[in-house]
């Protein structure tokens, strides 16, 4: 019997036990689709470290446990804490992958937005649905888009008509609850901006307990012609959370996605960007943060192609890592031979904060066009001593002279999101991460 | 204040202080001059704390406490302050949570009650005014795209806002026209008090026009190797280093 086997086997259990409770079952194009991807899933099976997009991060963490999908889930949740924004135009919040309506609230938007879950969605308009669902690629990306759309269940459904601009951002909050199960959310969230619109999503995914949880989230976004979306995602589960999250962008001509990937929670973490940008004069802007201490794992892919002329993309991930907390940072641009007039920026720094840290990095940029501007970095550093003795020469203390200068490290991408409630969650998981961490271990000087 | 004996140093075994004597008194107003590389810059940041550096003999009392043995926090808590020759850029880092952390870290010390944001940023904005600093800086990060007369007027409000009981400022003087040396010692003048001890660490004479010195030193060497008053001063400005050091070696 081969190692995969095992895990595979429990993963076919998996999907025979949610079977029954799924929505949909009567849509022909749903079960087709369910059907395609349970055989992709079984088929091809998990991915190794032999495979080159996985070959920094083993998949052990996720793969070992038995996860059942969770049927029940409560509405008496305080959700307060969570809240990221005090002028939200509307909250959708999901429990354990489930819709939670009580815990949510839609009425104060404008017309011209249709925000739901996708599960009332597949009952009241399954026609529109098949519309963004039925032909998706998205499934094919890997073993676990594919597991995804096997077990699609629920998320966001969110639909922004043509010229509908959206003044304040809409709150999205995933909450894992993880007390003595050990729960998995399939999360299928579907976006979309007709032409012209504009909005913010603050989406966030947090968890309540210690227990392993599995969060395999999908997020497709369309952009029509014009629409501008800005995005920021907060990854904050509990101690023993893994994360899987894969973003794809579907961006028409004209259009801009300006993004924020925050990586702060989770025992294993790993996020995904794919975009094929196929429309003249498209943006894609990607700020991230990672940090990882203890013993987490946080991972950043982005798959990023220019296929076409006139398009930008600019990707600015910062990582701080101590403990024995490890990074990988895995971004690659494809600038396609017709892709002349093309701008890319691709840039990763890291701050590497104990010697039992690691970092793998690996910023790749490939160009096949001669008439193009492109640039990439990349750094892995430590706290400088000038500074630190500066700080302390003017009577701060060592420990929060570390704070100050890991603070001011990430504030190069926090500064252009103003969200005070992000800088405080940062503020505050540093402050934990860098109270762990002795300081005989992280600083030589 | 501050008593220093024989204090020898080195940096990677090579010795740059070799048997360093000097008295300073509350009160006073000390000019500590020399060539480059006869060991001004490191004197300064011994007394500071800064690593790197050995301290392979000799003794510096602070207030009759042994100073060595004390963190760079420390020290500066206990009322030292060195004014940087090269300001430290900290990106990212709000000159303002920057200002307000050393302080209410350096009242805490001293037993006494933590600033509010709002007493604080009061508090900020008439010292920069005093230093003439555009108010603007205190919102940017420490020193980050800051000019160099930025740079030196954010050390001095650093100084005017942590009222320090010894201040050694290291080459202060240095990259500034005659306009921004006049600010910045009218500032550094205004600090002076019976209370307060300040050692000016200076290559030329010039910045003693406008903050006078009751004691001029000359370090070459290592040593101080002559002692006198402004007048000191003056006649090194005229004659240059060299008659010292052909002096001294004979």
């Amino acid at each position: 019997m081969s190692a995969l086997q095992e895990p595979l086997e429990r993963y076919r259990m998996l999907l025979d036990a949610a079977a029954p409770n799924l929505p949909g079952r009567e849509i022909a194009w749903l079960a087709t689709q369910r059907a395609a991807a349970t055989q992709q899933l079984l088929q091809s099976g998990f991915p190794t470290r032999k495979t080159e997009a996985w070959r920094y991060t083993s998949l052990d963490r996720v793969l070992e446990p038995a996860w059942e999908v969770p049927r029940q889930y409560g509405a008496a949740l305080d959700i307060g804490e969570y809240t990221l924004s005090d002028d939200a135009a509307a909250r959708l919040v999901f429990v354990n992958g489930h819709w939670v309506a009580e815990l949510s609230s839609t009425h104060a938007l404008p017309e011209g937005v249709y925000m739901g879950s996708l599960r009332t969605a597949l009952e009241v308009m399954p026609d529109t649905v098949a519309t963004w669902l039925e032909n998706s690629a998205a499934m094919r990306l890997s073993a676990f888009t594919a597991l995804n759309t096997a077990l699609l269940d629920d998320g966001v459904w969110l639909h922004i008509s043509a010229g509908t601009k959206l003044t304040t951002p809409i709150e999205l909050l995933h909450v894992c609850i993880a007390q003595d199960a050990t729960p998995t959310a399939q999360l299928r969230n579907v976006i979309v901006l007709d032409d012209g619109a504009e909005a913010m999503l603050l989406e966030q995914y947090t968890g309540i307990g210690e227990a392993p949880s599995f969060t395999n989230s999908l997020t497709e976004i369309r952009l029509g012609r014009h629409a501008r979306l800005e995005h920021a995602r907060l990854q904050d589960e509990g101690p023993s959370a893994r994360h899987l999250s894969y973003v794809c962008l579907h961006q028409q001509a004209h259009s801009r996605y300006r993004g924020l990937s925050m990586s702060l929670g989770g025992l294993w973490s790993r996020s995904e960007y794919h975009n094929r940008m196929c429309e003249q004069h498209t943006q894609f802007e990607l700020d991230g943060l990672y940090i990882a201490g203890g013993h987490q794992l946080s991972d950043v892919h982005l798959a990023i192609t220019h296929a076409v002329p006139h398009c930008t993309s600019r990707e600015r991930f910062k990582g701080i890592v101590l403990g024995q907390g490890r990074a990988v940072f895995d971004g690659r641009i494809r600038v396609e031979q017709d892709a002349q007039k093309s701008a890319a920026e691709l840039h990763n720094a890291n701050l590497l904060l104990s010697r039992t840290a690691e970092i793998d990095t690996k910023p790749q940029l490939e160009i096949y066009a001669d008439d193009v501007k492109c640039s990439h970095g990349t750094s892995i550093g430590q706290l400088e001593p000038a500074q630190l003795f500066y700080l302390r020469s003017r009577g701060i203390g060592l420990d929060a002279a570390r704070r100050l200068l890991c603070q001011g490290f990430v504030m190069e991408i926090l500064e252009g999101w103003h969200i005070p409630a992000l800088h405080t969650r940062v503020a505050q998981r540093l402050d934990r991460l860098l109270a762990e961490t002795p300081q005989a271990d992280s600083d030589p000087h | 204040m501050l008593t220093v004996k024989n204090l020898t140093v080195s940096i990677e075994a090579k010795p740059v202080l070799q048997g360093l004597d000097l008295e300073v008194m509350a009160g006073e107003v000390h000019a500590i001059m020399g060539p480059n590389g006869s060991g001004k810059s490191s004197f300064a940041h011994v007394l500071a704390g800064r690593g790197g550096y050995e301290v392979t003999g000799g003794e510096v009392l602070f207030e009759g406490e042994d100073l060595l043995t004390l963190d760079v926090e420390e020290r500066a808590r206990r009322g030292l302050f060195l004014a940087l020759q090269y300001p430290v850029e900290l990106p990212g880092v709000s000159n303002l949570v920057f200002l307000r952390e050393s302080l209410n870290a350096i009242r805490a010390a001293r037993g006494e009650p933590i600033l509010d944001a709002v007493q604080f940023m009061k508090l900020a904005r008439d010292k920069a005014t005093l230093m003439q600093l555009n108010p603007e800086l205190l919102k940017r990060s420490v020193n980050a795209g800051f000019s160099g007369g930025e740079k030196k007027r954010n050390e001095i409000l650093q100084m005017a806002l942590l009222e320090p009981k010894l201040a050694i400022l290291d080459e202060t003087d240095s990259g500034l026209d005659i306009d921004a040396i006049r600010i910045v010692a009218d500032g550094v003048n205004t600090l002076r008090s019976p209370q307060r001890a300040i050692i000016l660490i200076t290559h030329y004479q010039r910045l003693l026009d406008y903050i006078e010195p009751g004691r001029v030193h000359v370090l070459s060497g290592g040593r101080i190797v002559r002692s006198g008053d402004k007048a000191l001063a003056v006649e090194l400005e005229r004659k240059g280093y060299g008659w010292i050091a052909e002096e001294v070696a004979a």
